[in-house]
């Protein structure tokens, strides 16, 4: 926690630019995406797996690594760096990626087979969903005739109407009409926790 | 009464066997209705129109013939006929095809769920009490009777979940403009997808776009600032993208991003175009 709040405060500094440890000449460049330097090359085989992805359910987890059943049968060992960002409703920690979670990984293949993963996303769905009724903090969903419960969590989720910016009111979203749900699946189950969703109004 | 009834059964029946063929018959979209139900499956896809419109003709001439006089009992034994028929081709289609829609009546998709075959039972019931009738509905049923027969209308209405948005989904409306079950999410708290939201739009995020290597990794608040880091590489090394976006106002312009060495914490980038706070 401590080490959290010092990166926290150096990484406060640095982009405020409270400190002076700034270096180099090209640090001073400009806004203009042609300064940035080229990212590595991701790209995979026509035809083939992306070599730098990887999607299934999490069977096993010793440490940082993570072994991954995908749904096309492959089997994946992903490991986790002090880099990897999670997702799982929220941005959250490396502990939260548990046995039983379905996921979807995007990182780097190592020679050794696994993948260094620099984003992992939880349990992550996005659905397109009739509101066929709302209760206290709870959706119920319809999804292609399927009966989808949508939990909503005070403070996380957040409702994006008509394109504008997000908020955390979701008391517009109306019974009877269409929307977009990106939430976390809870394993096993038919229900979701809302992490956004996004309805007219 | 039971007598009366099973004679007002005959107009139930032939009535919803009437509104079920019409969106079998009418209507410029009946194709692709059909396409949408096992029928696909059961005869083919070209076929699947034709024997859809079929049905919906055997169902007029069976709800038309039970409407008007006179009374005969190959009516209500071709309604029998067809209630069996129907609870065939459900248990077909939750079998061999899940998720198609159930083409039932009217002309809504709804796909086949226990309502469906509770339906589809209620209407065999009918049918074989239609059978027991010895007088047509129209010979001045008694006051009973009607209540009676009201109850079963109210339990196919129920059990049509075509018919829901008329009744079922308007009371639910009205029992959230009474209870109001989500006007506790509403806060003062920016979420953070309206922060990235508005990070995405800003020049500061597309400058350092392609060294960004995570999705959000860390975020905290101070001041007017939440702040925002990923994980990126400058110059082939591990480094840390943090970008300050005004918290609580919509100022893309003002987002600013510093991108420092995860090793000795020097910050290695920080565009100049943006005053630097003292």
């Amino acid at each position: 926690m401590t080490n959290t709040l010092d990166r926290r405060t150096l990484l406060t500094s640095a982009v405020l630019g409270t400190t002076a440890t700034l270096v180099g000449a090209t640090a001073m460049g400009s806004l203009a995406p042609e300064t940035a330097f080229a990212a590595r090359s991701q790209s995979p085989e026509p035809g083939a797996p992306d070599p730098n992805f990887a999607e299934g359910r999490v069977t096993a987890r010793d440490g940082s690594m993570i072994l991954v059943s995908g749904s096309d049968g492959r089997f994946h060992r992903i490991r986790l760096t002090g880099g990897t960002s999670v997702w799982k409703l929220r941005p959250t920690t490396l502990d939260q990626v548990k046995v039983g979670d379905g996921l979807y990984a995007r990182g780097v293949l190592m020679p050794d087979g696994t993948l260094a993963a620099e984003s992992i996303w939880v349990n992550i769905v996005n659905l397109k969903v009739h509101v066929t009724a709302i209760g206290k903090n709870v959706l119920y969903l319809d999804h292609s005739g399927s009966r989808i419960v949508g939990h909503v969590v005070p403070g996380t989720s957040a409702a994006v109407y008509n394109g504008k910016p997000a908020v955390s009111d979701l008391s517009m979203v109306k019974v009877g009409k269409h929307a977009q749900v990106i939430g976390a699946w809870r394993p096993d189950t038919n229900e979701i926790d809302v992490a956004t969703i996004y309805a007219a109004a | 009464m039971m007598g009366q009834v099973a004679a007002l059964q005959a107009l139930v029946i032939g009535a919803l066997l009437v509104w079920s063929s019409y969106g079998k018959l009418v209507g410029p979209l009946v194709g692709a209705r059909a396409r949408r139900t096992a029928l696909k499956k059961f005869v083919g896809e070209k076929r699947a129109e034709p024997a859809f419109r079929a049905v919906g003709g055997v169902e007029l001439l069976i709800g038309a013939a039970l409407l008007l006089p006179p009374l005969w009992m190959m009516e209500s034994l071709a309604a029998i006929a067809l209630s069996v028929g129907f609870l065939g081709y459900l248990t077909y289609s939750r079998v061999a095809s899940p998720d198609s829609s159930c083409g039932c009546a009217g002309s809504a998709t709804a796909p086949v769920t226990w309502r469906t075959f509770g339906r589809a039972g209620l209407l065999l019931a009918a049918a074989v009490l239609a059978s027991t009738a010895d007088v047509g509905w129209w010979s001045a049923p008694g006051g009973a009777a009607i209540a009676v027969v009201l109850v079963e209308v109210m339990l196919f209405v129920a059990l049509s979940s075509e018919l829901d948005r008329h009744w079922l989904l308007p009371l639910r409306r009205l029992k959230v403009r009474l209870t109001h079950p989500l006007a506790a999410t509403a806060a003062y708290d920016v979420p953070l997808a309206t922060t990235q939201h508005q990070l995405l739009r800003s020049g500061a995020y597309r400058a350092v776009n392609s060294l960004l290597r995570s999705d959000i990794r860390d975020h905290w608040d101070e001041g007017e600032w939440r702040f925002v880091s990923y994980t990126a590489t400058y110059d082939d090394r591990p480094a840390t993208a943090v970008f300050a976006v005004p918290r609580l106002r919509y100022e893309p312009d003002e987002i600013r991003v510093a991108i420092v060495d995860d090793e000795n914490g020097e910050t290695v980038y920080r565009p100049s175009l943006l005053p630097v706070l003292a």
